[in-house]
């Protein structure tokens, strides 16, 4: 069984991302970059799926800069076997992502495709859906819980009311959510393995796509901030500042 | 206390702000070590060195010991108060009173939480290097009182290279204002740096002006196994030579086994070695990392490292750090002996060798639990209290087991105490460091800054 794992880079998570003074966008300058943690936890279920000995193949695909060959990197030394990097300056929308990975699932014939549910910069949890429509294939999005039997997966998928189970015909996508696995740490004899593993640079116009943006990005600024609160004297204070000037009680 | 007193006291800082209940004896009576009981007569708070000052003059005339207390996150019974000292606590002097760019300094009350004064620098694009596990809930006069090291000293050093200024108040009264900031000022003796690392037992430090760095490059985490102690060396060898450290920790694979079963971590790979030696790096260079592997490359070669990892973003180098810091705190639950000790660097070896082999001959039902900062020559023994073993009987024999430490430690040219200092608890071993004519000189030191003795009395010397 082949799967195809897609990986971005984005900000680490920890890093307080900035805007940029002039409002045009966050300021990535000298951040620290990685891979974006639901790609991260993707991946790590590729290779528990590989463990297992279901997955005989993992191919990790990531668009974006040259850069972006780093994260790719990572995800061979966390154990996919060879990488895709589809380079590009431009910055994609979704539906740009989406066609991409649906030419190389068209080069590839995966069985399954492990995304993360969403991206942390963006939060526009798209891609995953749109790659399933493009290519008609089935879909478990939020996924909790993984498991393959034959040609059919079941899946345990976080819904707002809690958790669903669904049955799914291969090949599918599937999107990952926090729960489905912790990853492991990259290990520096896999790092040193991952060095020789192969990474295939391609381009969107070579696969045919046109990832020319349809929205404009007018403006980008931080939340505003938040006054800071105030000690209250007694709970008379805080009784008629809850009444008067929050006016949450009556 | 009597009556008088403690309305003299109330007239100084405010009734507020003189504490007798309970619960609050109880709990500014304490640091973190478990040996002794609190009591305190009274915990006030002053707001300003004025009133430490009134305070301390107040004692003096009393004849009312002090026990200046800061977060009490101390290991040696520094801040205990166990025979009706007065606790002065200085949580209500934190603020920030100058940050200054140019000289990239900030001068703060010594009730600051550590953590807040780093969280400040880093808002000022500024760096507070000194960092350990209790940052959170320790102040910063405290870490100079005893000045405190942690896990940064291999790249930063200690308290003591950061403290640019002090004002402090004197046993006898006096507000003493120490080198005011200035970076040169060989002007006779730096009255500073006795300060720093007295342990109260001199002066309160009321406030202090600390030098701030730049702030670090992108750090990357390894925890590395190591197959035995002296392969440790070899890889701190390895490493130091090529790349900037900011830390060189290691573990024994017993304190790993203690974490992970008390803190929801991962290990850092599926095998498991004796030793783990846990290395940040600064990437100040592209090839930092490359170079790391390298070098990991070659002390796989030589047998030293058997796997290892690397943090691929912050929450995994966190994660890594934890396995390391997390183990004090998961090992108060058995009620551990600690010792914290310094060899020369080369020594560390032949020394680690010499004490296993003391604990196994005559304690071989303990289980011996080391750590440590490996860079800077610190190590921490930690022997868990066995189950069948009542608490007193368990403290009695390790006593016996501390003394015959501490002869080796003298044997070894030693300190008994790397980074904790001296308080309550190691100063039955403090002459196994320090000559009697030194011990002489610092109790005369203490008898010019305190000539009643009413500061700290019975801690250090």
């Amino acid at each position: 069984m082949k799967i195809l794992v897609a990986v971005k880079r984005v900000a680490d998570y920890n890093v307080k991302v900035r805007a940029k003074s002039d409002n045009t966008g966050p300021d990535l300058a000298n951040v620290k970059m990685a891979i974006n943690p639901f790609c991260e936890i993707a991946v790590e279920e590729a290779v528990r799926l590989k463990e297992k000995g279901i997955a005989t193949e993992i191919i990790v695909v990531s668009i974006g800069a040259q850069a972006a060959q780093e994260q790719v990197r990572t995800a061979l030394a966390l154990g996919a076997d060879r990488g895709i990097l589809i380079t590009t300056d431009t910055d994609l929308e979704s539906l740009a992502v989406a066609k991409c990975l649906k030419a190389v699932c068209d080069n590839e014939s995966p069985d399954i495709v492990l995304l993360g549910k969403q991206a942390i910069d963006g939060d526009n949890n798209h891609t995953g859906q749109m790659l399933g429509a493009l290519t008609g294939w089935a879909q478990a999005t939020f996924a909790s819980e993984l498991t393959i039997d034959g040609d059919s997966a079941t899946v345990i998928r976080e819904v707002d009311a809690g958790l669903q189970t669904i049955q799914i015909k291969l090949p599918a996508i599937v999107t990952a959510d926090l729960r489905l696995n912790e990853p492991r740490y990259a290990s520096l004899p896999n790092i040193m393995k991952a060095k020789k593993k192969t990474i295939d640079s391609t381009t969107p116009a070579d696969l045919g796509v046109d990832v020319a943006p349809r929205t404009t990005l007018l403006k980008a600024e931080p939340p505003a901030e938040r006054k800071a609160g105030i000690k209250v004297e007694d709970v008379a204070q805080l009784v008629d500042k809850l009444k008067n000037e929050a006016k949450v009680i009556s | 206390m009597d009556k008088n007193t403690l309305q003299q006291l109330q007239a100084i800082v405010g009734e507020a702000r003189v504490l007798c209940d309970a619960d609050s004896l109880q709990n500014y009576g304490l640091d973190r070590t478990t040996v002794w009981t609190a009591a305190p007569c009274a915990i006030v708070l002053p707001g300003s060195i004025e009133e430490v000052q009134a305070i301390v003059r107040l004692a003096a005339s009393e004849d009312l010991a002090i026990v200046p207390s800061g977060g009490r996150t101390g290991l040696s019974g520094g801040a205990v108060a166990r025979s009706g000292e007065l606790v002065l606590a200085l949580d209500r002097m934190n603020k920030v009173i100058d940050f200054n760019a140019v000289d990239r300094s900030l001068t703060c009350q010594a009730g600051i939480i550590t953590q807040q004064l780093q969280e400040y620098a880093a808002q000022q694009g500024l760096f507070y290097p000194v960092d350990f596990a209790a940052t959170g809930s320790s102040q910063i006069g405290g870490n100079i009182a005893t000045n405190a090291g942690g896990i940064n000293v291999i790249r930063y050093g200690m308290t003591r290279d950061w403290v640019l200024g002090l004002k402090v108040v004197t046993g006898n009264g006096d507000i003493l204002e120490l080198n005011r900031g200035l970076l040169k000022n060989n002007t006779g003796y730096d009255f500073r740096h006795l300060f720093i690392g007295s342990e109260g037992t001199l002066g309160i430090i009321c406030e202090a002006t600390l030098r701030l760095a730049p702030p670090p490059q992108e750090r990357a985490v390894l925890v590395l196994g190591v197959s035995d102690f002296p392969a440790i060396m070899d890889v701190l060898k390895t490493y130091s030579g090529a790349l900037t450290l900011n830390a060189f920790e290691f573990f024994s694979d017993l304190a790993l086994e203690k974490v992970l079963a008390h803190q929801p971590l991962s290990p850092p790979f599926t095998a498991r070695t004796p030793y783990y030696a846990l290395l940040e790096i600064e990437q100040s260079h592209p090839d930092s990392l490359d170079t790391a592997m390298s070098l990991f490359e070659h002390c796989v070669e030589q047998g030293w490292v058997l796997d290892g990892v690397v943090s691929q973003n912050q929450t995994q180098a966190k994660n890594l750090w934890r396995l390391r810091e997390d183990i004090s705190e998961t090992l108060s639950f058995s009620k551990p002996y600690k010792n914290d000790i310094a060899v020369t660097i080369s020594k560390m070896p032949d020394f680690i060798l010499a004490v296993d082999q003391l604990t196994q001959q005559h304690y071989p039902d303990f289980e011996v639990v080391w750590f440590g900062h490996i860079g800077d020559g610190n190590l921490h023994l930690n022997i868990l209290k066995p189950d069948a073993l009542s608490v007193e009987d368990f403290n009695q024999q390790c006593n016996a087991v501390s003394v015959a430490v501490a002869e080796l430690v003298q044997s070894f040219g030693g300190s008994i105490s790397a980074e904790h200092g001296i308080g309550l608890l190691k100063k039955p071993y403090l002459s196994y460091t320090r000559s009697d004519t030194e011990i002489a000189l610092m109790q005369e030191m203490k008898r010019l800054f305190d000539p009643q003795g009413i500061l700290n009395p019975g801690k250090l010397i």
